[in-house]
């Protein structure tokens, strides 16, 4: 009986000490609510991958300037070397873009405990869906061979993960696999998203919008012409501006406040490199230089005949959705469906908002003399001019014909054969330290 | 104690009817011819046991009575009883024969050498040393004291064993690193636990690599430097689990408990003491550096090997020849054929010889005096004190000073109601030079660097700035020593008050409550300046640099830097104990105790900066820049704040049967504020049992006098520790940033990945030993043996970094450690004008990694199987004819390019990371085999003379390595090392284009590609080394006592003291000191020789 009290009177301070030792941190905070998990999805959004970035390097839209400081970081992306490229290169993103992944799986995988109003939820964890639709995206474009029908089912992959695990192992998914997971995130977020539109300032954050312009560019990548031209129309329905750089060129069509911005999440451009890197003659060399618009608010010359990049890893420059695309998506799916007249008919839409009067007209004339295999080109290289150094051309080499591309560097000849398999990155070194399983 | 009585009278009632007598007496102190009061008298039961006669059976009944007021007893024994026993805490037990016709007897007790080890406080109890189970030590603060010593941590190097002490670097006020035992953590902290009377201290962990640059020249404030040794009357080392296991998970490490002196009964006493000491200027030449002459040669040489251009414009001579326009000349034509101009600038450079040891060093003369008062009666006792300590550095602009005050007072309400007060006040000033985030201007690094005709000033005192102290290839930034302690300053002061109540009440005997309630206030405030005109402002303004049309401009303000830090930590402890203490048929003798223990402490930390700091108007100026607002460098204003709870629960039992054998237990439960800490590990559970046999109690022992002292004791217990960082939940930090302009929001961040697996850190230690006291404990000796093991230590282990994590921390490793420990105190010749006493303890801890897993990245072997502190080494085979180094490979010797596999076109190495880790060899540890300490003391009437030793024996010590062979440098200073360079077994100086057979891939190599960094560890530059230091040999002198009385002084003192003159042993040559050996960081450990006076009336 004595020992039963003692072992109550024990219990009964134990149980007052929790009070007494129940201090928050300032500053800590274990999330749980929906507030909470927005601050914590925030965090997942301001990570930069800087994928966007390093593949620049890789693709043909620059030219390296051998003598720039801190050039080790970026010369062996410009050359293809990854055998054996100096230490100081800057590794591909893996272990950022799962950190993204354990974020957005973090809010996904809370909705029951997250306490809040439904609305301000669902909108949340479909946020979390497209983010991490959009983190495989990433990877499987980075790391796997680009998607082809008759062997995604069999090319290998990335791993896939939905809920936090330090043990498992995480075997390589395939790319079928991995396409699949992006669109059953994409289908649940726009199922979930209630805001249709992101105010200005906080357009990072997916919206209805900016999902369906994404499922438009992943059935693109698919080579799916008719759903992608499904998206883009339900896309336009909800948003068709684009800038008219004829009456407004005070900042680029790509930036965060231009009207034609669906999101403005990924930085495109390093501070540094407008140091170490100039516009490629051959990215020069295709546009209309006087009466293209875009090549003087796009381009800055410099004193020795070079031009540099005026997009940086400024915050305003974010961009990975844009109107411009949803219509040089439509242009580049009837293109490949043998409808020339729509795929002519939105490129000069868009070229409309893109060049002086005079410059229109030459567009429009050589346009309309274009035959057939032409125009589905002639949609690659409008790509190619609109979407200069943001991040799109590397992923549009390899979804498409993958061609020759020929560097000079330091006095040498660096060559990427037509379908090389450096089109696909290897994973990279510390990922395959922690991984046996890649 | 009433309890005693009862049976005590009971017992002879129960004898009576046997033939019995009365025997009576008194019992009074040899030294005062006082009565003793209440001392025992009894008569053994060994004695009885044996007169009984009855077969089989031993009446082991004790038999006794205590001594009343006027030291009077009467004891009634049987007729056959021979002898009985008279024993007083703090004297000798004294045997007295009982013959037919005594019965009174006045005995005359002596009081015991080892008196004070009676009671042992453990800082929740008092335990009377014979019932003690476990390992400790307890040093007497007059054994240890020496003066130019601020603070007691340095004392107790090389005086306890097992106890491992290390200064840190020889600057005033530098932290002593302590270890007990070994270390039980390989990332967490190893310090032990301070504990000032009964009150844990809050903030003495040393940064863990204390020989890195950073933690050597941050100033930063200790709760044990702020006591004054004189305060301390003795210090207790807790080393076992039954001892330490009552103080929480915290006490892993051990436990040093100070006990400070208070009041005693009597007449006021008064005590002064002063002390005069000069710490010495170090011995400059340890660093075996070039002089002019040799570094001018030495320039001369680089110049000429024109295979060798690294930083070739660099240095004087360079600077000559370029100006001249004669390096090519030179190179091709020789010195003699170069102009004459340049002929005698560079032989002027030859003669002009800076001393660096004489601007970077200096003498001091410093001071230490410290009054106290103290006395008392039967209700109340104090003690007050004050002092003044006072020291400034060896190395120039270093400096410490610390005013003290203690007041302590303990009066008693009542008979059973008594109470406490005790408060130590501090105030610590701690100066020293400021450095930048690369220490290129720390003193010891800048000495060694520094080019021997580097000249300070011109003709007119102008400064003249280092043209070799360079940034980077395209920038110097002015430098010049005297410009820079003229306009920096970097100041520390610690206002430090620790308080402590107590009250103390006796319900009835035999129970008692105490209640300890103790404050530490600690308010540091820290300032760095530098002024416009210095290397730091220079160097900082550097980091606010940016590029604009017209070429690099900055957006740090013109003006002085102006840095202050404010922390304010406060603490409170409040224990309760109940304490029960009986004794059952004088047998059985039982003690327990029960408490709780509540600790709270908060520390807030303000770190401000202002730019442009004008000293005239005290202003700074605002940066506007925006630039600035993600640089950290230049946040003007942090505030951080933390906040800890502890709960805790505990309590002991030992049981005492017949005076010989105890049996000790003890549990705590460690409650702490474990922020999302799963909640299963809220309160950790410590235990431990413990047991000890007084052997000399035993009847086979009677006899033998030549023991006077005899125990085994042994102990297990297990502690433990969680890691506070580590949640299974998601747990998030706040922070803010701007996504999109314009917008400015809070964020989460993760601040760990979730880990619901985690288990706590155990240690379980066993401890056996033995004390062994001769020839009435002339000769004692103690000795234990220890096995500690650490298992689930906790530490970042690499998972797959899809999990969205690259790091986690896990249970990842478990170390052992296990050793012994023997100390021996003699008393070689004691007579009435000469005494001799010898000290001598050594003790060996052997640590092993018994589980750790490997990191596929590591460059280095994997510790398992060895010492945390073991060194790996890539052991050379000499050099090849062209001066290059050549290794071991499976009992070859090998060249550079076929042992790191190193190919043509690459970058360097083929090995994969498994192979590079297996090019090294173990070849030592870290820590000594054996360490300890020998100390003499002599006393000749009126002269006493006393010399303090500690020893390392074989510690394996890895030095900076003193030159590359890819890199000298012509504008830097070396030791003479580099000229030895291709002799032996100093690899040769090589460049890109140095002829030789594959030079160039190995200068590739050991240039750029050498991630690993293995030259570093190439065992050229690694050694054994073994060491005596002669730490101090005081001789004093006190003034005969019948001269004093006339004076009405009690006692006057003179002592001489020097301490550090000496150290024995293995060369250590390129560094100051064995104990910071390979440290080209720390400041020499000064050599002190001090004068003092001691006064007491």
């Amino acid at each position: 009986m004595k020992k039963l009290a003692y072992i109550i009177l024990l219990t009964l301070s134990f149980t007052a000490c929790d009070d007494y030792l129940d201090i928050e941190p300032v500053g800590q905070i274990i999330p749980t609510t929906v507030e909470d998990y927005r601050n914590f999805l925030t965090s997942a959004y301001a990570i930069n991958t800087g994928s966007k970035v390093l593949t620049t390097y890789r693709g043909d839209e620059l030219s390296l300037s051998a003598t720039a400081v801190g050039i080790e970081q970026y010369e062996d992306l410009f050359i293809w070397n990854d055998e054996n490229p100096s230490p100081l290169t800057s590794a591909y993103p893996y272990a950022s873009i799962y950190n993204i992944i354990f974020y957005a799986n973090h809010v996904i995988n809370s909705g029951d405990e997250m306490k809040g109003g439904v609305l301000e939820k669902e909108q949340l964890i479909g946020e979390a869906h497209a983010l991490r639709a959009m983190q495989y995206f990433d990877l499987i474009n980075l790391y796997a061979k680009p998607y082809n029908s008759s062997t995604a089912s069999t090319d290998t992959g990335v791993p896939i993960t939905t809920t936090y695990d330090s043990e498992k192992p995480y075997p390589r998914e395939t790319v079928e696999v991995v396409y699949d997971l992006i669109l059953s995130d994409l289908e649940s977020a726009e199922s979930l998203l209630n805001v249709s539109q992101q105010e200005t300032g906080y357009n990072y954050r997916f919206s209805i919008l900016a999902v369906k312009a994404f499922k438009a560019r992943v059935y693109l990548f698919k080579n799916n012409w008719q759903l992608a031209i499904d998206e883009v129309n339900q896309a336009l329905a909800i948003n068709d501006e684009l800038q008219n750089l004829n009456s407004n060129s005070a900042i680029l069509p790509s930036e965060y406040n231009s009207v034609e911005s669906i999101l403005a999440l990924e930085t495109v451009a390093s501070f540094d490199m407008t140091e170490n890197a100039s516009i490629s003659e051959d990215l020069l060399s295709i546009y209309d230089q006087t009466d293209d618009l875009r090549f003087s608010i796009y381009f800055n010359e410099e004193s020795d005949g070079t031009y540099h990049s005026s997009k940086s890893a400024d915050t305003k420059f974010k961009v990975s959705f844009r109107t411009a695309e949803l219509y040089l998506i439509l242009a580049e799916c009837y293109a490949q469906l043998n409808n020339q007249d729509q795929a002519k008919a939105h490129l000069i839409e868009l070229a409309n908002m893109r060049y002086t009067p005079i410059g229109l007209e030459r567009y429009r004339t050589r346009i309309n003399e274009l035959n057939s295999a032409d125009v589905l080109e002639e949609v690659l290289e409008e790509r190619r001019r609109e979407f200069a150094i943001e991040g799109h051309r590397w992923n549009d080499l390899r979804r498409t014909t993958r061609p020759l591309l020929i560097k000079n560097y330091k006095n040498q000849e660096f060559r990427l054969e037509k379908d090389d398999d450096r089109y696909t990155i290897p994973f990279p070194n510390d990922a395959i330290i922690n991984n046996p399983d890649l | 104690m009433r309890g005693l009585l009862y049976i005590l009278i009971f017992i002879p009632t129960l004898l009576l009817g046997q033939n019995q007598k009365v025997i009576t007496g008194q019992v009074i102190d040899n030294a005062t011819k006082s009565p003793i009061i209440g001392a025992s008298v009894y008569v053994s039961s060994a004695i009885i046991g044996s007169k009984t006669k009855t077969e089989g059976v031993l009446d082991s009944s004790m038999l006794g009575t205590t001594t009343n007021f006027d030291g009077e007893f009467s004891l009634t024994v049987n007729n056959d009883v021979i002898s009985f026993l008279v024993s007083y805490m703090g004297y000798e037990t004294e045997k007295v024969t009982i013959s037919d016709n005594d019965t009174h007897f006045t005995i005359v007790l002596n009081e015991n050498v080892e008196a004070l080890d009676e009671v042992v406080l453990t800082g929740y109890q008092k335990i009377e040393k014979r019932k003690i189970t476990s390992a400790y030590k307890k040093v007497e603060m007059s054994d240890l004291e020496q003066s130019g010593v601020m603070t007691v941590d340095h004392m107790l190097t090389g005086q306890l064993a097992g106890v491992q002490v290390q200064p840190t670097t020889g600057a005033p006020g530098a932290p002593a690193k302590i270890v007990i035992r070994g270390s039980a953590s390989l990332n967490g902290s190893s310090d032990p636990l301070w504990v000032l009377d009964g009150i844990p201290l809050e903030g003495n962990d040393i940064p863990k690599d204390f020989k890195d640059k950073d933690n050597i020249d941050n100033l930063q404030s200790y709760p044990i430097a702020g006591l004054n040794p004189e305060d301390i009357e003795s210090i207790t080392v807790l080393k076992d689990a039954s001892a330490t296991s009552i103080y929480g998970a915290r006490a892993a490490n051990g436990v040093i408990v100070i006990t400070s002196k208070s009041g005693k009964k009597g007449a006021m006493r008064v005590q002064a003491n002063g002390n005069i000491f000069v710490t010495q200027k170090p011995d400059f030449s340890k660093l075996n550096l070039m002089n002019s002459a040799e570094k001018v040669d030495f320039e001369l040489y680089l110049a000429n090997r024109t295979d060798l251009t690294y930083q070739q414009g660099r240095g004087d001579v360079a600077r000559i020849l370029n100006a001249n326009n004669d390096y090519v000349n030179f190179q091709n034509n020789g010195f003699n054929n170069i102009s004459s101009a340049s002929q005698n600038a560079i032989n002027n450079l030859r003669n002009s010889n800076t001393d660096w040891g004489d601007v970077l060093y200096r003498t001091a003369i410093n001071q230490q005096y410290s009054v106290s008062v103290s006395g008392g009666n039967e209700n109340n006792n104090y003690y007050f004190s004050t002092g003044i300590f006072d020291e400034k550095g060896t190395t120039k602009g270093t400096g410490q000073q610390r005013y003290n005050i203690t007041l302590k007072d303990k009066f008693s309400i009542n008979e059973k109601f008594k109470v406490g007060v005790a408060l130590f006040g501090s105030q610590t000033r701690t100066s020293s030079y400021i450095t930048g985030a690369d220490a290129y201007t720390n003193p010891s690094y800048y000495s060694r660097n520094a080019n021997p005709y580097l000249k300070l000033t011109d003709e007119n005192g102008n400064y003249l700035y280092d043209p070799d102290l360079v940034e980077r290839s395209d920038l110097n930034l002015d430098y010049n020593v005297l410009e820079e302690r003229e306009n920096t300053n970097y100041e520390l002061v610690s206002n430090s008050l620790k308080a402590i109540f107590d009250a103390n009440y006796k319900l009835f005997a035999g129970l008692q409550i105490n209640t300890q309630l103790g404050l530490q206030l600690d308010f540091d405030k820290t300032e760095k300046f530098s002024d416009e005109q210095s290397y730091f402002t220079r160097k900082y303004e550097q980091r606010s640099r940016y590029n604009t049309e017209d070429g690099a401009a900055f957006y740090m303000p013109k003006g002085g830097i102006l840095q202050n830090w404010n922390s304010d930590v406060f603490q409170y402890n409040w224990k309760t104990t109940v304490n029960y203490n009986t004794t059952l048929n004088e047998r059985h003798e039982l003690d327990l105790m029960a408490g709780t223990e509540f600790r709270r402490n908060k520390k807030t930390e303000i770190h401000a900066k202002g730019f442009g700091f004008n000293q005239n108007t005290l202003t700074t100026i605002a940066i506007t820049d925006e630039r600035s607002l993600t640089n950290a460098l230049f946040d003007p204003y942090k505030k951080s704040y933390f906040e800890n709870a502890y709960a805790s629960f505990f309590g002991t039992a030992s049981y005492t049967f017949d005076r010989k054998y105890t049996f000790f237990t003890s549990l705590r439960y460690d409650g702490s504020n474990l922020f999302g800490v799963n909640p299963k590990y809220r309160y950790l559970p410590l235990w431990s049992f413990a047991g000890s046999w007084n052997v000399n109690n035993e009847d086979f022992l009677y006899d033998i006098d030549a023991i006077s002292d005899l125990k085994i004791r042994a102990s297990y217990g297990v502690q433990g520790n969680i890691d506070k960082s580590t949640s299974p939940f998601v747990l998030g930090e706040y922070y803010t940033e701007s996504l999109l302009p314009g917008t400015n929001e809070d964020l989460i961040r993760a601040l760990n990945a979730p880990n619901a697996n985690l288990r706590w850190e155990k240690t379980v230690s066993s401890n056996l030993g033995f004390d062994l006291g001769l020839l009435n404990n002339k000769v004692y000796i103690t000795s234990d043996y220890y096995y500690r093991k650490s298992t689930d230590l906790i530490g970042l282990q690499s998972v797959p970094l899809e999990s969205g994590f690259s790091f986690i921390n896990t249970n990842w490793a478990s170390i052992s450690n296990k050793g012994f420990e023997f100390l021996i105190n003699t008393v070689n010749v004691q007579n009435d004008d000469f005494k001799w006493t010898s000290s001598f303890n050594i003790s060996r801890n052997k640590s092993i990694v018994e589980d750790i897993e490997i990191r596929e990245e590591d460059f280095k072997p994997s510790l398992k199987g060895y010492s945390p502190t073991a060194i790996f080494a890539i052991k050379t085979a000499g050099l090849d004819s062209n001066g290059l180094p050549l290794f071991w490979k499976d009992g070859k010797k090998v060249t550079a390019v076929d042992f790191y596999n190193l190919e043509e076109g690459t970058d360097g190495s083929q090995l994969t990371r498994e192979e590079h880790r297996n090019l090294y060899s173990y070849v030592g540890d870290g820590a000594p085999k054996f360490s300890g300490g020998f100390n003499n003391s002599f006393k000749y009437k009126q002269f006493g003379l006393r010399i303090l030793t500690h020893f390392n024996l074989k510690q394996t010590v890895q030095a900076t390595p003193s030159y590359y062979l890819t890199q000298a440098e012509p504008g830097k200073n070396y030791s003479t090392d580099i000229l030895k360079a291709g002799t032996g077994n100093f690899p040769a100086l090589i460049g890109f284009n140095t002829p030789g057979f594959d030079t160039d891939l190995v200068y590739n190599w050991f240039n750029s590609s050498d991630d690993g960094r293995t030259y570093d560890d190439l065992d050229i530059w690694i050694k054994d080394i073994s060491y005596i230091r002669i730490s101090s040999i005081k001789l004093g002198y006190s003034i005969p006592k019948k001269q004093l009385d006339k004076l009405k002084i009690a006692s006057l003192d003179f002592n001489i003291e020097g301490r550090n003159l000496f150290v024995l042993g293995t060369n250590y040559d390129g560094f100051f000191d064995p104990e910071t050996y390979g440290s080209i960081y720390s400041q020499p450990i000064p050599k002190i020789i001090s004068v003092g006076f001691n006064l007491a009336f």
